[in-house]
């Protein structure tokens, strides 16, 4: 079965860049050729942990799988981690920096965003250890 | 493309948005149907090589039954002291019949306004919508950015409304007897002749042909310096002349939250962030390709900068309230005047669909050569970058030796 695996690094604090790693995994997918919503679900996923990792992490990675039966993404960084991720998984709960809300981003609705683009979520996460998310997305037969 | 004057140098290929442009043989050739008639090559050749399909063949030629309207990027060419009358009245002189296409801007403004707060709270309503009116945007939703032309606002140009317009009424006045007028538009954008020859929104363009400003600006000078002549031509206040730069046209638009966006590298980077769904608060998107919206198009003469100094003034010195009649507006709104006719149609990639595990191989492959070339992106393999030429190995069309820095390394 082809598989396709490619990582990208996200610096963290590189507002001005936040979302170039995105736009290449949705232009990946364009040209693979999938279907416009499943493009925009995992697009819209890998630009919120992108603009996740650039505001609270040290620095990252994303790593963009896909197969037949999935695309996946899994993001890495080794920021301080999420204290309770029931929390952060609510709509408008924010911890981010006065320096990221000027930038427009860190309205709290990241992770759940991530939630509801996508098939399945799961979140690696502990104070002072970092955070990985791991993002998958169902491809449908046919 | 003119083979002759083209030296092989790569710069066009690197500034094409669409990487539509190859060198071979030491030319540069167009590939496939990816082409959206940017002009960003006609601006960046160096010899003048690449040049603007247009419809000018010079005064001699002109259809007596010709009209013309004018993108109002032209009225800013002439410096400051030169009104747009002035130049509406130059033009008169050169056309039989001659309309102030800057009226019809005002017109569509006041149209978009009454769409937007229709379609608000909406459930069909798609946000943001996006200006039609760039033929060049248009084009790269439809080549690259397919699943946006539902945010295209559903809408004729301006252009194309006023010269629909204007064959109506010399039709029912009889104006040149049983005889159709030929509407031209003069314009600063490489794309308005393809814009006319295949148009996105409706069946067939009302417009005849397109004449680059670049192509008229001297005999327009000409008759700018005859005697004065008592005519008032011109009709439209500061906020349709101000269309022909950027924010221009959401100048116009009251009470509507939008955002103006111009240039190529900013224009693709906001499709890209409008693809993946961001912006939703916004209601209405200007995009221009070119730098600073019409009046740094390829076809102008005047210094963009300079250019939109003096649509500022005129700005000031004509208004900003439209000089439009509501009533007017109501009923073309009502009527669906401006509705556009067909629905565009994003164009089939050149290369087949794979299917998806053959698809998925193959970008396997291209992600595999690419991590072998230099990451240069030197372009003397006649691809405009590494991730292309990696693309065109993948497919078979190119062979890795043409790479001179992989060779070079393997020597």
């Amino acid at each position: 079965m082809p598989i396709l695996s490619k990582r990208f690094s996200i610096k963290a604090r590189d507002y001005l860049r936040a979302g170039e790693v995105a736009i290449e995994v949705k232009s990946i997918l364009k040209t693979i050729g999938f279907d416009a919503e499943l493009i925009r679900r995992v697009s819209i996923c890998a630009y919120e942990a992108e603009i996740n990792a650039v505001m609270h992490g040290g620095d990252g990675t994303l790593h963009l799988f896909v197969n037949t039966s999935a695309v996946g993404l899994v993001v890495r960084d080794s920021g301080p981690g999420i204290e309770n991720i029931e929390l952060a998984m609510k709509e408008g709960y924010s911890t981010a920096s006065e320096e990221a809300r000027e930038m427009g981003f860190g309205a709290g609705m990241g992770l759940p965003n991530i939630k509801k683009n996508s098939d399945s979520l799961k979140i690696d996460s502990e104070k002072g250890k970092g955070t990985l998310l791991a993002i998958s997305f169902d491809l449908k037969a046919g | 493309m003119d083979k002759g004057l083209c030296t092989g140098c790569t710069l066009c290929i690197k500034a094409c948005p669409t990487k539509a442009i190859r060198v071979r043989d030491g030319k540069a050739t167009r590939v496939g149907d990816r082409c959206v008639d940017c002009g960003e090559c006609i601006r960046v050749c160096p010899k003048g090589a690449i040049k603007a399909v247009t419809t000018w063949s010079g005064e001699a030629e002109l259809s007596p039954y010709s009209v013309v309207g004018a993108s109002p990027v032209l009225y800013a060419q002439f410096g400051s002291e030169v009104m747009p009358n002035d130049v509406l009245i130059a033009l008169r002189k050169i056309f039989n019949y001659v309309y102030d296409q800057a009226y019809a801007h005002e017109l569509y403004n006041a149209v978009t306004e009454l769409y937007i707060k229709g379609s608000r709270g909406k459930e069909e309503a798609v946000w943001p919508m996006i200006s039609p009116v760039c033929p060049v945007v248009n084009r790269l939703i439809a080549m690259r950015f397919p699943s946006l032309l539902k945010h295209v606002l559903p809408f004729i140009p301006p252009r194309e409304f006023a010269a629909r317009q204007m064959r109506k009424r010399f039709q029912q006045k009889k104006i040149f007897g049983d005889q159709e007028a030929v509407v031209y538009h003069v314009s600063p954008c490489a794309a308005k002749m393809i814009s006319i020859q295949a148009p996105m929104f409706t069946e067939k363009s009302y417009l005849s042909g397109a004449v680059g400003i670049n192509e008229i600006y001297d005999l327009v000078g000409k008759h700018l310096g005859e005697e004065d002549e008592d005519l008032i031509l011109h009709v439209s206040s500061g906020v349709g002349i101000g269309w022909g730069m950027s924010g221009g046209e959401i100048a116009g638009l009251d009470d509507v939250t939008a955002l103006a966006v111009s240039g190529m590298q900013e224009t693709i980077r906001y499709l890209e962030k409008l693809e993946m769904g961001l912006f939703r608060n916004i209601e209405y998107f200007e995009f221009r390709f070119c730098p600073e919206g019409c009046i740094g198009g390829p076809l102008t003469v005047a210094d963009k900068y300079q250019a939109k100094g003096i649509l500022q003034k005129f700005g000031d010195m004509f208004g900003q309230g439209k000089r439009v009649r509501r009533s007017q507006v109501q009923r073309a709104y009502q009527e669906g005047w401006f509705l556009r006719e067909t629905k565009p149609i994003g164009r089939v990639k050149e290369e087949k669909r794979l299917p998806i595990a053959e698809a998925i191989a193959r970008q396997d492959r291209i992600e595999s050569i690419l991590r072998k070339l230099p990451g240069k992106e030197c372009g003397q393999c006649g691809s405009p970058d590494c991730r292309t030429f990696a693309e065109d190995v993948a497919d078979g069309v190119m062979m890795p030796e043409s790479c001179y820095l992989l060779r070079f390394s393997a020597v």
